[in-house]
């Protein structure tokens, strides 16, 4: 039986019960930072002494409350969060701060800092381009950031703390990294499902102690015996959130994910956050340049007066390329919460570019709730079919 | 004997028709261009960030978040449709970029660029580059870059900062945003001038902002006059004149005129107590975008006594501000495009409302054109212009006691909006008015 303490009995543990370690920090004096998107810098959310804490939907809660605020057609991720706020389920969370990564992010960051009263909240807007000045105007954005978090904090926050904060947390991305390297053999050491609860489960922690765990996880899944069963297809998933494990086991049912390009997956980890002088150039640069998400508007060349789609589909989705060929990727599901806008443009662009790597793909667009599992399935199994 | 003509229900601005007639010569004078030879650009509503630089630059803009809805109005919306969905593109997506990708797929794949015979207004040509921004939704630039797929032609994205309200007061925090905003001008200008060929006129730059700020002072101004009793101009004639001042159509020194012409009309109801309508009953508030398939409704409910007296956030001209001591035209432009969405953070953080644009509005336009109610029009397919109401609706019954009604619809699926069960809510939401404006007198509110 496997230990509790340690590993993945541990991983378990922290997973089904995301919200017990910062209850208990709570307890101890620690004041606690929920955030509901991959933008939010939480190193320096570590760096003044406060435990950040991802904030995910939950799939399996009907949406009731989160109706007075926004309307049902609206993505259903953010109005799950929501939701979870009214009824108080993170009422451990001492702050919230929201980036502008999104419309739905942005305009529900408006509504819950109107309903609800935290001690601390912060919204930090993000530009859409990787244009110098918007690169410039971003870190001014952090900078304030820092500045009301301090406050809250009550101390200034010293560059080295920083520069240690940058470094545990880059120490995650590449232990996470090391957990994808666990599925390039055929069949992977490490399921889909089974990295889907470590990266929730460590995004619930303080960073030292997710970097533990994760360390401990690795050692054991390297020498256990009962891996995940091989399964013909080995696919990618690109989505903006696969947060649930029930919709992770479905895409597992006939096949090996063997690499998650979502929020819940790679794309928080991907690089590093480089080490610059002042650490809020290599942070600046890292938000808004190296997060992968749909939302950050990228063109084959800065400022070009000519447009060549195959050059534009490259800057855009190259760094694919790189994850089908390492992972041995042999098909493709492109998974869309419905009103994802971001996401959603993205749909034919990206099937072109699987086209022409020569990966079977297919798009299969759900509404975030327990109920779109069982259509989802069928139409997973019918992808799976086309493989062969 | 002649049929006698049934009195319109709403009393029309004589002064109007040249305003939206500047609409479809727009429309004209980009296919003439095109027809010359001469660029043209498709733009996003770009809250007069881009436009003054396009057009001191002499380069046709057309809009197709505009042709979206001229698309839906004409019914030609719908083979469009068929052709984004074929295409793979998800049905939730706006339904403006829906019938603009069939359109481009139409003009691209199978007539080799000609624009399609059903185009209405003269379609729109293949552009020489596409001007999108991310002011206020993902779509205006992820619409433009997947366009890449049918027209291999670049895109140019404006920044359109939207800091928190309280976020925007911190030290050095405006200023970033302007130092965002003249930067970006900066490489756009360098931008349209490598593409195209030619140089900016700076002059000819620093008089047309001149005169977009004139044109949009005079055009707040009629606004403000509105919100006397009984008010002198309705909702239907803000949607057709606000094009040439929003978009900066048509030659600009005569579009100030137009909107003078329309200033001493409104000014001349207002000393002779003409309203908009006959008997107006009822004050109120729209948001956000209009049913401009329908419009026609409004003259319905003016029949009942209502009168629409201010409405939507989006398209209203930026609060005035002084920008005389600013010489550069750049910063002139940035400040002012700002001032849309930012203008009115200083009293949304004064009453403690963190939704400072789009939503806190709202409670100034129904407390100042002192509304009884407010209709809220949220469209299936454009999030962005009504994610807001059901706080909106909530934000005023709260802390002004004006009641909402609600009645859907959409951008492009006309179906989605039914006038008749709209009106079947006119009589009992009357009755919610009334109830609300004798609560609003015992708690002291003076209408």
């Amino acid at each position: 039986m496997a230990d509790k303490n340690k590993g993945l009995g541990k991983l378990g543990e922290v997973f089904h019960g995301r919200s017990q370690r910062v209850r208990e920090l709570k307890k101890e004096g620690k004041k606690i930072i929920g955030y509901p998107c991959a933008f939010v810098p939480a190193e320096i959310i570590t760096a003044l002494g406060f435990v950040p804490y991802r904030i995910f939907g939950d799939m399996k809660e009907s949406v009731t409350e989160a109706d007075r605020a926004l309307p049902a057609s609206f993505c259903p991720v953010m109005r799950s969060c929501l939701d979870c706020a009214f009824k108080a389920r993170d009422d451990f969370v001492d702050g919230i701060v929201v980036a502008h990564s999104c419309d739905p992010q942005e305009k529900t960051a408006r509504v819950w800092e109107s309903y609800i009263k935290y001690p601390y909240f912060h919204f930090i807007d993000l530009p859409g381009s990787l244009r110098a000045e918007s690169l410039e105007y971003f870190k001014g954005q952090l900078t304030d950031f820092r500045k009301t978090l301090e406050s809250f904090a009550g101390k200034e926050l010293s560059r080295q703390t920083l520069i240690a904060a940058i470094q545990s947390h880059n120490k995650q991305r590449a232990l996470v990294r090391e957990v994808y390297e666990l599925t390039k053999p055929d069949p992977p050491l490490i399921s889909g499902t089974e990295i889907l609860q470590s990266v929730k489960a460590v995004l619930s922690l303080p960073v030292e102690e997710g970097n533990q765990l994760l360390s401990e996880v690795i050692g054991e899944v390297k020498v256990r015996r009962n891996g995940p069963e091989k399964k013909p297809a080995r696919l990618l998933t690109w989505t903006s959130t696969l947060d649930d494990y029930d919709l992770m086991d479905v895409l597992e049912s006939g096949a090996n994910v063997v690499m998650d390009d979502s929020c819940g997956g790679i794309r928080p980890f991907r690089v590093d956050v480089e080490a610059t002088d002042d650490p809020f150039d290599g942070l600046a640069r890292y938000y808004l340049k190296e997060v992968t998400c749909a939302r950050t508007f990228k063109e084959a060349v800065l400022g070009e007066t000519t447009k060549d789609y195959d050059k534009d589909l490259e800057k855009r989705f190259g760094y694919l390329r790189e994850l089908v060929r390492g992972w041995n990727v042999n098909g493709a599901i492109f998974l869309l919460v419905r009103y994802c806008d971001p996401f959603a443009f993205e749909m034919p662009g990206l099937r072109d570019y699987f086209s022409r790597l020569g990966i079977p793909s297919t798009y299969i667009e759900y509404d975030y709730t327990e109920g779109s599992l069982a259509p989802l399935r069928t139409r997973v199994e019918a992808f799976l079919e086309t493989l062969g | 004997m002649a049929k006698e003509e049934k009195k319109k229900a709403i009393n029309r601005l004589k002064s109007m028709y040249p305003l939206r007639g500047k609409i479809n010569e727009a429309y004209l004078k980009s296919a003439e261009a095109m027809a010359a030879g001469k660029p043209t650009v498709w733009g996003m509503l770009n809250f007069y960030f881009g436009d003054p630089i396009l057009k001191a630059m002499d380069v046709e803009v057309v809009y197709p978040e505009n042709y979206g809805a001229a698309l839906a109005a004409t019914g030609v919306a719908r083979q469009y449709l068929d052709y984004a969905d074929a295409d793979g593109f998800p049905t939730h997506l706006c339904g403006y970029s829906r019938a603009n990708f069939g359109y481009t797929s139409k003009m691209m794949k199978e007539l080799g660029g000609k624009i399609p015979a059903e185009a209405p207004l003269g379609g729109m040509p293949k552009p020489v580059f596409l001007m999108g921004s991310t002011a206020v939704c993902d779509a205006r630039y992820k619409w433009f870059q997947a366009l890449g797929r049918y027209m291999d032609v670049p895109v140019w994205t404006f920044e359109a900062p939207a800091p928190g309200v309280k976020e925007m007061f911190m030290e050095g925090s405006y200023e970033r945003m302007v130092e965002l905003g003249v930067e970006n001008l900066k490489a756009f200008v360098e931008f349209v001038e490598r593409l195209l060929g030619k140089k900016m006129d700076w002059g000819r730059l620093d008089e047309t902002v001149d005169l977009m700020i004139e044109v949009n002072h005079v055009w707040h101004e009629i606004n403000e006059m509105r919100k006397e009793r009984p008010c002198p101009m309705h909702s239907r004639d803000f949607w057709s004149a606000m094009s040439p001042a929003l978009f900066l159509m048509g030659e600009l020194k005569d579009t100030l005129e137009c909107f003078r012409a329309m200033q001493e009309e409104v000014k001349d109801r207002l000393e002779n107590k003409v309203g908009a309508i006959d008997n107006e009953k009822y004050r109120l508030v729209f948001a956000e975008l209009p049913p401009w398939h329908s419009l026609d409704f409004f003259d319905k409910l003016a029949e009942r006594g209502w009168n629409f007296v201010v409405e939507s956030f989006g398209y209203r001209p930026p609060m005035p501000m002084n920008l005389s001591g600013i010489s550069d035209p750049l910063e002139r432009i940035t400040r002012f495009s700002l001032q849309v969405f930012s203008g009115y953070y200083k009293d949304a953080l004064e009453q403690n409302i963190p939704a400072g644009s789009f939503a806190y509005p709202y409670l100034k336009f129904a407390r100042e054109w002192r509304c009884d109610g407010a209709l809220l029009h949220p469209l299936i397919s454009c999030r962005s212009a009504s994610t807001h109401l059901p706080y909106v609706s909530d934000m005023l019954l709260e802390r002004l006691k004006v009641p909402s009604l609600t009645i859907e619809g959409d951008i492009v699926d006309l179906r989605l909006f039914n006038p008749e069960e709209a009106l079947a809510k006119a009589e009992p939401f009357e009755e919610t008015m009334n109830y609300y404006k004798d609560m609003r007198k015992q708690e002291g509110f003076d209408w």
